[in-house]
């Protein structure tokens, strides 16, 4: 079996051999969960080393005909821009597992099945190279995650849950309408048959609305953002985690794979809208993200405003024309999106985790209900601050890599889009820090508080190696940035040409 | 050559031959019992299809003068109307009270009806198999003679079926009338023009078929009956007679009629969108599982009939595609409610499934299966019967249409996800600790819920299957 297909089956496999084990015997579906998770994880370093950073197209292909009467075909693979996602997916699933230890729930069994399928599922997105295929993975999610927050959630998790599905499905859906439409072009489902193929401009903008309705949806984009708080804030800490982390960037990952090459004439026509409402996000999610009350949605609404960021390093290139030297500060644009995917999937990762060590203490999100932290748990309130300061975009943290670039790239091509970006380096730094200053220091006004035990091991451990991931991208981004280069070169090559 | 014949014919002689053998069993007191007619009617289905597979024609082969046809479009909705009742009847619960002898006895007949509708040529022909269905149905439905509800189901079900025949029946001499034959083939060749006669005719016909579906504005009868009807009947009821269904909309509108399909695509089209919007919309509203699910099979007819309604190949390949999938679907979903139930308690509330996951874990993953594969939701069948739905569409350049059908389908998510968050939500323990249901049916229903699952993996069979049947009439695109 190829090794693509491994790290999707494995988990999905192990997770029916958990679900057969079944609630008595927990324990071993636990040690199961996290071998597993972790073989998938040394499974996608071990890719890592085949991996040509410098090879032009894609790699670990698997190719066999599925339904050939409709030209659908089980085709895998990968390059530098679904790599580092896949290395995303793969690490934080481990990291979720070992910390669902400390809280032992109602039907684990399920919980960690639920995990892994999610798993096998979200690495199938990302290694997706047929239209079909990846609109299945990208559907089938929905379950894994709907019972998720719905099983574990919080006291509204209903109403979260199904606003999340209902939401989420009704842009996909219209993403299946454009595959299909575009299966009628090519005749076929092969992705890379998508960009290729010459489209009028009217299909192209029907079809980049299409795409956008999914995507943004997903990413989220002001104003169809809304039921991301909700299920933010009612989803158990694992679930929080892999929604803002990886979830969250298969908008991302849609656009960059879909709608930019795919419709590349369309994005540029659409390109000063899409830049507006990532700058609404940025500026006024950010204010909406000071007034929150609530840890898990404040951060919830600090996911939405770094997103943003993703979304300006996209189409903000569309402002340049096609001319050489320009090409070079197109990359640096699309790079720091990317980087910004990856440093934003780590630090909220691990802000949900620290929400999740103090929500099982004292089971309140409540910002109020905190304060003084510092003083019962030192080493956990050290690491919260830390990813703080790097969700502020503090320079030497991955957050402010990713974000600089992007400010740097479009300074060079639209001031103005620069300028409002930027305001979240002070914004941002508002609503962090203040949080921070309410929750760790302060004056012990809660009682509870200064019961808190410090953390576990098995609560330190994700949270140490995500500090020193954050560290490392943040002073080393080199090796990231050098695996996707490639490929974002050829995606801006690629978006240069009209497709008219 | 009478006999060569005749030997075409050999599935409905052996349903009949079942019939009299279980009329006869029942009346001998000794061997009466319910459990000697399940096996009689299973044994009897068996080889009823086995003699279809067995006699699988491969091309298009008319007999006695016409009257009756046989070619790979009857084989395969003979077998695939075979092997469901097979289904249905594993998955009926013998130790039930009500369930007497002459459930299985109705659902042979019934079957027989749904056999002569798929090999029929003739108007007339196909009015006999259509009544010897109706009157079973109506019987089936209200076979539960303890229960009032049962009974007004059964006719209120009688009364709009009787004016529903009545209507087609006139929709039959109209065609008379104005073609001077019953005979499909005949009414094929001759070139017709599209009059007013023959558009009210095939209107009139058109009522009937919508009836049989259950497609608004023909749906009165639907919830209530499911309703109504005890849940081993409602079974019966709410599958086998889909695929009848579209045999008949088959034998008449693209054998007979497809000349004039400009005429008849459009009432199709109206009637399949008023049904997948206000089918959706009703369901929303229900408490009542098995009228939630009437409602359900309103909006999913509505699916069915848009396919049909792009009169292409791709179209008609895609509503059969929808119809047996549906058919698996509903099938699962009646079965679990029957498996779930208990002398004591009867699963009819969508409240009463609260907390199965608790209690019954494997069962509520079936049903998870069900209500996720009902959505649309990928890995499971009703993915790729809406996909196949949806690009038969777009190829027949109707994208508003799908995009309406795509938009009712998240409306119709909503009562879906509820019965899931029903059963996995709610943290009670289920109202009903005890099942009472047989291992029989509960490994029956396990198969068909995982092969909705397998469908979804691997749907190229059965969409072969389908392309396979239908291509053998080339007379379209």
């Amino acid at each position: 079996m190829n090794i693509l297909s491994t790290i999707i089956f494995l988990p999905i496999i192990a997770a029916l051999f958990i679900i057969l084990l079944g609630r008595t015997k927990v324990r071993s579906g636990y040690n199961l969960a996290l071998l597993v998770s972790f073989v998938v994880f040394a499974l996608s370093l071990y890719i890592g080393i085949g991996f040509d950073p410098g090879l032009n197209q894609f790699q670990f292909i698997e190719q066999v005909n599925w339904i050939s009467s409709f030209n659908i075909q089980y085709h895998l693979g990968i390059d530098g821009i679904s790599y580092p996602l896949i290395l995303l997916t793969t690490l934080l699933t481990p990291l979720v597992i070992l910390t669902s230890k400390t809280s032992p729930k109602d039907k684990y069994h399920q919980y960690l099945a639920s995990f892994l399928i999610l798993e096998g599922l979200m690495i199938g997105v990302f290694t997706s190279l047929d239209g079909l295929l990846f609109y299945i993975f990208w559907e089938s999610m929905l379950i894994p995650m709907f019972i998720i927050i719905g099983i574990w959630g919080g006291n509204n998790r209903v109403y979260a849950t199904v606003k999340f599905f209902l939401y989420t499905f009704l842009g996909s859906i219209f993403l299946l309408i454009a595959i299909i439409y575009l299966y009628f072009q090519t005749g076929g489902y092969a992705i890379t048959d998508f960009h290729t193929i010459p489209l009028t401009m009217n299909e192209q903008v029907f079809i980049f609305l299409a795409f956008f309705l999914a995507f943004a949806v997903k990413i989220p984009m002001w104003p169809v953002h809304t039921w991301l708080p909700d299920a933010h804030v009612e989803a158990p800490t694992g679930g929080s985690v892999i929604l803002a982390a990886v979830l969250l960037k298969m908008g991302a990952y849609g656009f960059l794979r879909f709608s930019l090459p795919i419709t590349p004439d369309a994005s540029a026509y659409f390109s000063p809208f899409i830049l507006v409402l990532s700058l609404i996000a940025i500026v006024y999610i950010g204010l909406v993200a000071i007034a929150q009350m609530d840890m898990k949605k404040l951060i919830a609404y600090s996911s939405i405003a770094h997103m943003g960021f993703v979304t300006i390093g996209m189409f903000v290139i569309f402002g340049l024309d096609n001319s050489l030297i320009h090409t070079e500060i197109k990359s640096l644009a699309m790079t720091g999106a990317i980087v910004q995917m990856i440093s934003h999937g780590l630090i909220s990762a691990a802000l949900f985790l620290c929400i999740g060590v103090m929500y099982d203490r004292l089971h309140t999100r409540q910002i109020s209900d905190y304060g003084g932290v510092i003083n019962s748990m030192p080493k956990f309130a050290a690491l919260m601050v830390f990813f703080g300061l790097a969700n502020a975009a503090l320079p030497g943290t991955s957050g402010f890599v990713g974000e600089f670039i992007v400010i740097l790239a479009s300074f060079q091509i639209n001031p103005w889009v620069a300028f409002f970006a930027a305001t979240t380096l002070i914004i941002g730094a508002v609503y962090t820090l203040w949080l921070i200053k309410r929750v760790i220091y302060g004056q012990t006004s809660n009682q509870k508080v200064e019961g808190m035990t410090e953390m576990t091991t098995i609560e330190a451990i994700p949270l140490v190696i995500l500090a020193l991931l954050v560290l490392l991208l943040g002073f080393w981004p080199a090796p990231l940035i050098e695996i996707m280069s490639t490929s974002v070169e050829n995606l801006v090559n690629h978006i240069a040409h009209s497709k008219l | 050559m009478m006999l060569e014949q005749i030997k075409l014919l050999m599935p409905e002689i052996i349903i009949a031959t079942g019939i009299c053998t279980m009329v006869l069993s029942s009346s001998i007191k000794i061997i009466s019992s319910k459990l000697i007619s399940q096996i009689i009617a299973a044994v009897t289905l068996m080889a009823a299809t086995a003699s279809a597979i067995f006699l699988l024609p491969s091309e298009s082969q008319y007999l006695f003068d016409y009257q009756v046809i046989i070619d790979p479009l009857t084989s395969g909705l003979r077998i695939s109307s075979y092997v469901i009742v097979l289904i249905v009847i594993f998955g009926t619960d013998v130790n039930e009270k009500i369930n007497q002898n002459e459930l299985f006895l109705i659902e042979l007949f019934a079957t027989l009806g749904i056999s002569i509708i798929c090999s029929a040529a003739n108007l007339l022909i196909i009015y006999l198999g259509l009544e010897i269905l109706a009157l079973s149905l109506y019987t089936l439905v209200a076979s539960n003679k303890h229960s009032i509800e049962s009974t007004e189901a059964g006719m209120k079900f009688f009364i709009l079926g009787a004016i529903a025949s009545a209507v087609f029946l006139y929709g039959i001499s109209l065609i008379y009338g104005t073609y001077g034959t019953l005979n499909i083939h005949e009414i094929n060749s001759i070139d017709s023009t599209n009059t007013l006669e023959t558009q009210i005719a095939l209107g009139f016909l058109l009522c009937g078929i919508a009836f049989k579906f259950g497609a608004i504005p023909f749906h009165t009868w639907v919830p209530d009956a499911y309703q109504g009807a005890s849940t081993s009947a409602a079974l019966f009821l709410s599958t086998a007679p889909k695929i009848a269904a579209f045999a008949l909309l088959y034998r008449i509108l693209i054998d007979g009629f497809m000349a004039i399909s400009e005429t008849w695509t459009i009432m199709i089209q109206v009637l399949g969108i008023l049904s997948l919007i206000l089918g959706n919309l009703i369901a929303i509203s229900q408490t009542n599982m098995k009228r939630l699910l009437g409602y359900s099979a309103i909006g999913h007819v509505g699916f069915i009939f848009l396919g049909i309604s792009t009169g292409t190949k791709n179209g008609l390949e895609s509503s059969l595609f929808y119809v047996l999938i549906y058919v698996l679907m509903m099938i699962t979903a009646f079965m679990s409610l029957e498996v779930l139930s208990s002398k004591k308690h009867k699963v009819e509330l969508i409240s009463d499934l609260k907390g199965l996951n608790n209690s019954h874990p494997w069962f509520a993953l079936i049903m998870l299966f069900v209500m996720f594969s009902m959505i649309g939701i990928p890995p499971f069948a009703g993915f790729f019967a809406k996909w196949s739905i949806l690009t038969s569409l777009i190829d027949a350049n109707m994208i508003y249409t799908a995009i309406i059908a795509i938009v009712m389908s998240v409306v119709a998510a909503f009562y879906y996800l509820r019965v899931v968050w029903y059963i996995y939500f709610e943290k009670t323990e289920l109202s009903i600790s005890q099942i009472g249901s047989s291992s029989l049916q509960q490994i029956t229903v396990s198969c068909v819920g995982l092969f909705l699952l397998f469908l979804g993996l691997m749907p190229k069979p059965l969409l072969d299957f389908c392309t396979k049947i239908i291509s053998s009439k080339l007379l379209i695109d």
